[in-house]
């Protein structure tokens, strides 16, 4: 089974996925059977990182992917990549599943009350790479490593909290033990710097080879 | 709140993409997109600048019962890839090409000109094909045709949305192509106007449509023989 690595290979697929998604579109089942064996760890492991429940992330998945074959035909080439495309599908759907769990009874979790569990993170990070540790391997990716760096310590903590692991703000809030306003505004800020950042980063690129 | 103004909509689509924005507002900002093209660009620009992050994630391989499931609910099972590599026809090649050039096709289309629709019934069904970006020894510009097939799916109409030059020994032919098995003849159709097509059951299996580049007079033999230049596929 191919694993996503962490960069090079990011662009490296797109090319490959875009035809597989154009032929799954077509009706083509075995095309979409490779689309699955290529991207199904990658979206597993985006899903699972948010909503935590294997159980749950399975069924989050399968959604997904069923999702997939019934839209292929509409993702478009030139607005997205590829695998951005299917992550952003499984992001959404494992958000959308946040929701949803939080409403529905809980089954299975040992947490008593309402009380939001304050260590769901930490418990899973002895074996898991926090998210930090996340955001500086994502920032092998040349320009983004540049721009992760403009970031104060609070913001990029911030940010990936709420990227990585699904946390709304006041959650994020929760577990930095800061006030809800000063948290949002980290995370805008974060985010606004990162967008500036890029598009400079791109027009240099666009100037080099100009 | 005024979604179309350019700021608000970037810190919106911001938070949607970043996961911060919750609940009834992310409801209300996804039910939002399809009608707002400005949101939608500002979402694809911050998906293209924050999704890569998730590349650090270590995979995670879901169970084989996930893919077994899926497999159920699409409806049969899918012959793993061999046999589909040996019957590669062109609309798989179409469909590669569609997904390198990413399709230039004309974003904003006036269908109301061509769908004159017949009788209060059911409305016709409207495929947009388009170009492939096979541009047929660089005579065919990257235009779209639109087909507009009757509701009962025994008539259909083209005409390309602008006029299309074609090589004078050269025609262009019309084809239903199914999800599994070889595409159907559905005739010569004009490459400057109106084209009436009238098949029964048009639409019976038909998973997408696509025009290929035949000699004079069509396909001598019964399957497409030149590029296929445009394709639709059929959403219902």
């Amino acid at each position: 089974m191919p694993a996503p690595q962490p960069s090079q290979d990011w662009s490296d697929r797109s090319r490959q996925l875009s035809q597989l998604l154009s032929r799954a579109g077509l009706g083509d089942r075995a095309a979409f059977a490779t689309l699955y064996e290529l991207t199904s760890s990658h979206l597993f492991a985006v899903v699972l990182r948010i909503c935590r429940d294997r159980a749950q992330a399975e069924d989050i998945l399968q959604e997904v992917y069923v999702n997939v074959w019934r839209s292929a035909g509409g993702f478009d080439a030139a607005q997205s990549q590829p695998l951005t495309w299917l992550t952003s599908i499984a992001r959404n759907r494992a958000i959308d599943g946040l929701r949803r769990a939080q409403t529905q009874p809980q089954l299975q979790s040992a947490t008593t009350d309402n009380d939001e569990d304050p260590d769901v993170y930490d418990t899973t990070a002895d074996d898991q790479p926090g998210p930090l540790d996340l955001l500086s391997r994502a920032s092998d990716a040349r320009a983004l490593s540049h721009c992760m760096q403009d970031l104060s310590a609070p913001q990029r903590q911030s940010l990936a909290l709420a990227f990585y692991d699904g946390l709304s703000h006041a959650e994020v809030a929760d577990k930095m033990g800061e006030p809800l306003g000063t948290v949002k505004s980290w995370v805008r800020r974060a985010l606004l710097s990162l967008k500036s950042c890029l598009e400079n980063a791109a027009r240099r690129d666009a100037g080099a080879r100009g | 709140m005024d979604y179309s103004r350019p700021h608000l909509a970037d810190l919106l689509a911001a938070d949607y993409v970043a996961g911060t924005l919750r609940g009834p507002a992310r409801r209300r900002f996804e039910s939002l997109l399809p009608a707002h093209p400005v949101l939608r660009a500002a979402v694809n620009d911050w998906q293209a600048r924050l999704i890569p992050l998730t590349g650090s994630l270590a995979p995670q391989k879901p169970p084989a019962a996930v893919w077994q499931r899926i497999e159920a609910r699409i409806g049969g099972a899918a012959a793993k890839a061999p046999d589909a590599a040996a019957k590669a026809g062109w609309w798989e090649r179409l469909a590669l090409w569609r997904g390198i050039a990413g399709v230039a096709s004309a974003a904003a289309l006036s269908l109301a000109v061509l769908v004159s629709s017949p009788g209060p019934a059911q409305a016709p069904l409207v495929v947009v094909l388009s170009a492939t970006g096979e541009t047929a020894n660089g005579s065919i510009a990257p235009a779209t045709f639109v087909a507009s097939v009757s509701a009962d799916g025994r008539a259909m109409v083209t005409k390309p949305v602008t006029p299309v030059s074609v090589q004078a020994d050269k025609s262009l032919e019309l084809w239903a192509v199914p999800a599994k098995g070889a595409p159907r003849s559905l005739g010569l159709i004009s490459s400057s106007g109106t084209t009436v097509v009238k098949r029964g059951k048009v639409l019976q299996d038909t998973a997408a449509f696509a025009v290929t580049l035949e000699p004079p007079g069509g396909s001598p033999t019964g399957a497409p023989t030149g590029p296929a230049l445009w394709v639709g596929k059929l959403q219902i």
